[in-house]
């Protein structure tokens, strides 16, 4: 977990100060610190390198044009980054307009993320969680979240009753919540 | 846990953007409501973030920084603010609108310029109205005053005689009048102005009794216009006037 310090003067708070101000190079390290989340959430849910690479592009160029986007003081930057890439690219694979107002996003994240120690040690602990549980449910939250389909699809899906495949979809977000506050 | 059970899985179905129609609806307006839940979907959305970062791993290609690098370059952030994309429709109708409004306004503006030259006409007309009227008051003031020192010139040693001056315009019916020397009338008796005309009846052309000096004025009598003037004449009426002469004229006109 993070220092007291590290979260009074937050890098990422910084960097998106310089790139407010029209700094190019910020913009250079916060796509180091952040690229690879990035991609990865479109690739996992688009399957597809070509179209990965161009969320990433959308993803960054949207925080480039409009850093305000971003509330620094209500959430975490790579965790705004990680739901933002995630709707995006479920929009893209449904064929669908952009649904959700980028502004909209707040994202509230236990973990400070930005070393990479820090991302290290909270990507286990989300593996971690994800492993502890049932496979029924970590296969409904996983294609809730990385497939797009709606609890209505997954009941047709695993023939499931739909009550049953809230709750665990619901139960699954929890049980990660709660890997970081025991 | 949170305190609306009954939305706790569909929020996180909300977060999820799996929700349509009546039931996204629903959480929405509940949303605006409930602090609570606001907090538990700020919640949820940070779970959805842990859930994205469990598929951390390949990292993008090269070529992917350089297109990002190189779209940053030709966008200066400086021209952030992006308008919309708007359809050509749009754009033609806001181009007409501005059309129209250039049009309204140089219509204004001419309009404006026009009744502000009417108006500078109008002052212009007024103060040399007013001027007019100035001086017209005081040639009829200096006529008409009490105070005036009146002197008839005659030749040698002729006797003043009573004198009766008409200045009359017969287009505007206009008539000033003017009498010195004129005897004392009787009481209940008035000397009554008389215009004569080329043909027709005798016109009455005012009432006046002179002063202690003999001296009398009508100013602008009320006369029909266009009536041609053969002459003037004076005759002694009753104290109100007649409507025609009830006695030979004591003064007759010379005419011309």
């Amino acid at each position: 977990m993070s220092g007291a310090a590290s979260n009074l003067v937050s890098p990422d708070a910084m960097l998106l100060s310089a790139i407010r101000s029209g700094d190019g190079q910020a913009m250079a390290q916060l796509y180091e610190r952040y690229s690879a989340i990035v991609y990865s959430v479109a690739l996992r849910v688009l399957g597809d390198t070509a179209a990965a690479e161009d969320i990433l592009q959308e993803v960054f160029m949207q925080l480039w044009r409009s850093p305000e986007v971003f509330d620094a003081s209500r959430g975490s930057l790579p965790g705004w980054l990680a739901v933002v890439t995630r709707n995006r690219a479920i929009d893209s694979l449904r064929k669908r307009r952009p649904e959700s107002d980028i502004n909209e996003v707040v994202v509230s994240i236990e973990p400070d993320l930005a070393s990479r120690a820090e991302y290290s040690r909270a990507l286990e602990t989300i593996r971690g969680a994800l492993g502890g549980m049932s496979a029924p449910q970590r296969a409904a939250l996983e294609m809730a979240f990385f497939d797009g389909l709606t609890h209505t699809e997954i009941a047709a899906k695993t023939g499931e009753p739909l009550g049953t495949i809230k709750t665990r979809i619901r139960a699954g977000l929890v049980t990660l919540r709660k890997a970081f506050n025991p | 846990m949170n305190v609306h059970e009954q939305f706790a899985d569909d929020l996180s179905l909300y977060a999820l953007g799996a929700l349509d129609g009546a039931e996204r609806l629903a959480v929405e307006k509940h949303l605006q409501e409930c602090s609570a839940c606001r907090r538990e979907l700020e919640q949820l959305r940070g779970d959805l973030a842990l859930m994205a970062l469990s598929a951390s791993g390949p990292k993008p290609p090269s070529r992917s920084r350089d297109r990002l690098m190189a779209a940053i370059a030709k966008e200066p952030r400086r021209a952030q603010v992006r308008r919309p994309k708007r359809s050509a429709w749009w754009n033609t109708l806001e181009w007409a609108a501005a059309v129209v409004a250039v049009v309204i306004v140089v219509l204004l503006m001419r309009q404006n310029t026009d009744l502000r030259r009417r108006v500078a006409d109008l002052e212009t007309n007024s103060t040399k109205q007013d001027q007019q009227l100035l001086e017209a008051k005081q040639l009829l003031a200096t006529l008409t005053s009490p105070d005036a020192a009146r002197f008839t010139l005659v030749a040698g040693k002729t006797p003043l005689q009573p004198q009766g001056k008409a200045i009359y315009v017969r287009s505007s019916g206009t008539l000033v009048f003017l009498a010195s020397n004129m005897p004392a009338i009787p009481p209940q008796k008035t000397y009554e102005l008389w215009l004569i005309p080329t043909s027709g009846a005798p016109i009455p052309a005012g009432l006046f009794t002179p002063d202690a000096h003999g001296s009398a004025a009508v100013i602008k009598p009320p006369l029909p216009t266009g009536v041609e003037a053969k002459t003037f004449a004076i005759t002694v009426e009753p104290e109100t006037g007649s409507s025609a002469p009830t006695s030979q004229p004591i003064m007759v006109g010379a005419g011309g």
